[in-house]
């Protein structure tokens, strides 16, 4: 009981940050019919951008950040990572996805994310970085963890969740109700349509490319301080988003969001549950949701709108 | 027995042998100039030539020239060509240093273990290209990953270390290994540039190029693209087991996703247009790296990340610059535009059997798309060495009908049976086989293609030796079945006018002539039952009775074939008999004086109001 709740609270927490990275993922397929594979890696660039401001590139104590300080680092790392994704758009997506080059766009996207894991790694040169921590967290309970039921949870969970959850419902609901949000929906049903009756498409996507960028830079960022950071922690969080996202076929990005918390709450049960003496380990925890998807898209029936049509 | 069988053998090297010299040009000497030079490379002594380093650049180029298949020619943008080179490279270090295996036998076994991990990643072809590339991009992470995570199966951070065995009976010094990586870049490169020429190379480059059409013509899309994604994927798999054998240790960090990538660039920067382009590709790569090593050091940057960057940026401007990559740039800039107009000899099959009798038989066939009823219990026959068109106004269900009956789309009621067989439930590459071919409304021609490569395509249903394996080692059933199609093809040219044109690219032909394409295409599959969806459509009034000669000579060779019209004038001068829709029922059908004279046809067209 007491590591089902641990596992249910550390899952979710991780879950929500990969849930806004698999709702920018599934956003941008409906809008384009692409998949972003620098997405995590575009992300990586706004926390790493956030770091580089905050501390430079010297390893960081957790009490290190004051917080003026920290908003202003927070809003130079999202603007980095809106411009990027903006930038990433319309120099290497928008170009060949007009000219039906799909091999252009996979090998475009391909290539940003790799500049920027070098990029990344070539500044920060160490094998993991402490991110500052502007929230007192580590003043709550004993040195930032609560028990609960008997349960040793980080604090930092619950907020990390609360944010993430407020995110979500907030562009979800600003999807449904504002103009742009609406325009969006009309992209996604019919791109000609939508270009027929006026809507500026690739003005709204790529501005929609930047901004799932930055919703899922801040839930990472409000995680991040809770664990390590290197050039890859992007990337494996974009790779954990689309896992998540291709699990509900890129389905409304509610629903994506939704699959990335179970997909957290499903990594920490395999690194952590005990069945009867047998026990995964935490070493399948990441490996065994990839299989699974590999599997599920290899074995989703055919004769639908994934597949080549007339 | 034996001596005839060694007769025709003597006859087909010698027919192999002539055919070789007729195909070999200057490209050719200049291949096997460079092949001969670059195998006396390790006894020439060159100073600051590493040999173990050159052989392992040569085994990655083995890898990016078979993903050239996968790229290239089919089109499908794979970012895991790494991950099988992994799998092979794993498999078989495992089965050496843990189960004492000669290495042979183990580097088969990483073949065939790549292979299958191809073949279960590889059934998303079926998809849209996108999801293969999704899926090999999780695969190169999962391959990764799992590489790390389990220390116990990949020797953690100092990797599996080898035992030295002897390689096909001789000791494994670098100079082996680069002759042994040399030859098999050689096979890779030959087999794979025969397959991209002969008939599946055609049937992949037509799937990439207009999926739907290459399908109604009968292309297995899933089997053909699996078939080159798994070759791709077990050639990597052989190049991975053997560069392991080479560098004695299989260390996991070598294995990341971004050798995936390099792959993938090596392709694009070198050509994926041409078999030489990857590993041309991968030397230009392996050069920079070289020559980015001080300057990475003046910068006091980790070379490795170095290398990453100037990957990414080279693809970038390759990208930039219309991404045609080095060979296909250099082939345009060094060679005349010498379009060979071959002599263009047709030779009419002797005359077939004609068919009579009923061809095909619908039966109350019923579609719906949602509430609204698009074709409501239609039945009718067609007859050999028959011309029937299908006539109604817009909307009367025309078009779906013909889908039904070719099987793009699945009734909702009723069968449709042919040659004895209920083909209802069949697929469409199944229906071609059967005798059942179709042109599009839409799509007409591979823009890719010329005119004769075009009708080429369609008759690629009809070969029985023309397997990726067969076409690639070129077995004399292949070639004599080449030279068929060839004749085949260019009779059906001349059976809608065009054998003129056989050489002229699809574009540069005119509407009309892109449309008459399309049906020779679909004459190449040797239907029994044609059905044409909209012959006429564009067609200037001087050439009605052009196509209503081309439906007459179909007509003559015994095809069922089955016009679906709006020009009445083309049905006139055309049909023999005409069935008329009206919101998705017959309601009339007979002669085209019958079918005029009907009340209920009049009240269709014109509303019920008298005139």
């Amino acid at each position: 009981m007491t590591v089902a709740l641990q596992v249910l609270v550390s899952g979710l927490a991780a879950g929500g940050v990969y849930g806004l990275f698999a709702a920018g993922h599934s956003l941008i397929y409906r809008l384009t019919g692409i998949v972003n594979f620098a997405f995590g890696d575009l992300v990586g660039l706004g926390i790493f951008s956030t770091l580089l401001v905050l501390a430079g590139t010297s390893p960081v104590t957790q009490s290190g950040a004051h917080e003026p300080r920290f908003l202003g680092a927070l809003l130079v790392g999202l603007v980095v990572c809106v411009a990027a994704g903006i930038g990433t758009y319309f120099g290497l997506v928008q170009p060949y996805v007009s000219r039906g080059s799909t091999i252009g766009w996979v090998a475009g996207t391909a290539a940003v994310a790799f500049a920027i894991r070098a990029v990344i790694g070539a500044t920060f040169q160490r094998s993991s970085y402490v991110f500052p921590d502007p929230l007192p967290f580590h003043r709550v309970g004993s040195a930032g963890f609560v028990d609960l039921g008997g349960a040793h949870v980080q604090a930092r969970a619950f907020f990390v969740i609360g944010l993430a959850l407020a995110l979500a419902l907030g562009s979800a609901w600003l999807l449904e109700r504002s103009r742009f949000g609406r325009a969006l929906r009309a992209v996604a049903d019919d791109v000609e349509g939508a270009r027929v009756v006026g809507v500026p498409v690739d003005l709204l996507v790529g501005i929609a490319f930047g901004l799932v960028g930055a919703l899922a830079m801040i839930a990472a960022i409000a995680a991040a301080p809770g664990a390590a950071v290197n050039a890859n922690t992007g990337t494996l969080l974009g790779l954990k988003g689309l896992v998540a996202a291709l699990a509900v076929r890129f389905g409304p990005p509610l629903s994506a969001f939704g699959a990335g918390l179970l997909l957290g709450v499903v990594e920490a049960a395999i690194a952590n549950v005990h069945l009867g003496g047998w026990q995964l380990g935490p070493e399948y925890r990441e490996v065994l949701p990839i299989a699974f998807v590999l599997l599920l898209i290899a074995f989703w029936p055919s004769r639908d709108a994934l597949e080549e049509q007339e | 027995m034996t001596a005839a069988a060694l007769t025709r053998t003597g006859t087909e090297l010698r027919r192999a042998v002539t055919e070789a010299r007729h195909a070999w040009n200057g490209e050719a000497w200049l291949a096997a100039g460079g092949v001969a030079l670059a195998a006396l490379v390790p006894f020439m002594s060159l100073p600051g030539v590493r040999l173990d380093a050159l052989a392992d650049t040569v085994y990655l180029a083995v890898a990016a020239t078979a993903l050239g298949l996968t790229v290239g020619a089919a089109g499908l943008p794979s970012l895991g060509a790494g991950a099988f080179m992994a799998i092979g490279a794993f498999t078989a270090a495992l089965l050496v240093a843990r189960s004492g295996w000669p290495v042979e036998p183990a580097a088969l076994c990483g073949t065939a273990a790549a292979l299958t991990a191809a073949l279960i990643c590889g059934i998303v072809v079926r998809l849209r290209p996108v999801f293969v590339a999704v899926s090999t991009w999780l695969l190169a992470w999962l391959v990764w990953i799992f590489l790390l995570a389990f220390p116990s199966v990949s020797g953690g951070s100092q990797g599996l270390i080898l035992p030295q065995r002897t390689l096909l009976g001789l000791v494994p010094t670098p100079t082996v290994h680069y002759e042994i990586a040399l030859a098999l870049l050689v096979l890779t490169a030959t087999g794979i540039a025969a397959v991209r020429r002969g008939a599946p190379g055609l049937e992949l480059s037509a799937l990439r190029q207009a999926p739907p059409l290459a399908t109604s013509l009968g292309v297995p899309l899933a089997r053909r693209r699996l078939g080159a994604f798994a070759l791709s994927a077990a050639l990597a798999g052989l190049a991975g087991a053997l560069s392991v054998q080479l560098a004695a240790v299989a260390d996991p960090a070598g294995y990341d996703p971004f050798l995936s990538f390099k792959l993938l660039v090596a392709v694009l920067l070198g050509g994926a247009a041409s078999t030489l382009g990857p590993a041309v590709g991968v030397a230009v790569l392996g050069a920079i790296g070289l020559a980015s090593g001080p300057l990475a050091r003046l910068l006091q940057l980790p070379l490795e990340r170095f290398d990453t960057a100037v990957a990414a940026v080279l693809l970038v401007f390759v990208l930039a610059l219309g991404g045609g990559g080095i060979v296909p740039w250099f082939r345009r800039v060094f060679r005349r535009p010498s379009r060979k107009t071959k002599q263009v000899t047709v030779c009419y099959s002797s005359d077939p059997e004609v068919p009579r009798g009923p061809a095909l038989q619908a039966q109350g066939l019923r579609k719906a798309f949602g509430g609204v009823v698009a074709v409501d219990g239609v039945s009718l026959e067609l007859n050999s060495g028959e011309v029937t068109a299908l006539i109604g106004p817009n909307g009367s269900g025309k078009t779906t009908a013909l889908r039904l009956i070719s099987g793009a789309i699945p009734p909702d009621a009723g069968h449709v049976v042919a040659a004895g067989r209920d083909l209802t439930a069949a697929a469409t590459a199944d229906r071609v086989r059967s005798g059942i071919a179709r042109t599009l409304q839409t799509t007409s021609a591979f823009p890719e293609l010329t005119a004769i490569e075009n009708v080429l395509v369609g008759r690629s249903v009809r070969r029985r030796h023309g397997g990726m394996l067969r076409t690639a080692v070129a077995t004399p059933h292949a070639r004599t079945e080449t030279a068929e199609a060839q004749g085949a093809s260019l009779e059906a040219l001349a059976l809608v006018g065009l054998e003129h044109h056989a050489h002229t690219p699809a574009p540069e032909l005119t509407s009309s002539q892109r449309r008459l394409l399309a049906l020779a295409a679909a004459l190449a599959t040797e239907p029994r039952v044609l059905l044409v969806d909209e012959l006429a459509a564009g067609a200037a009034p001087d050439e009605l009775e052009h196509l209503a000669e081309i439906a007459g000579r179909i007509r003559e060779r015994g095809i069922a074939l089955l016009l679906v019209e709006h020009n009445l004038r083309v049905v006139r001068l055309a049909a023999d008999r005409v069935i008329v829709l009206a919101a998705g029922k017959s309601i009339a059908e007979g002669s085209v004086e019958e079918v005029r004279e009907s009340d209920a046809v009049r009240r269709a067209y014109l509303g019920a109001q008298r005139l």
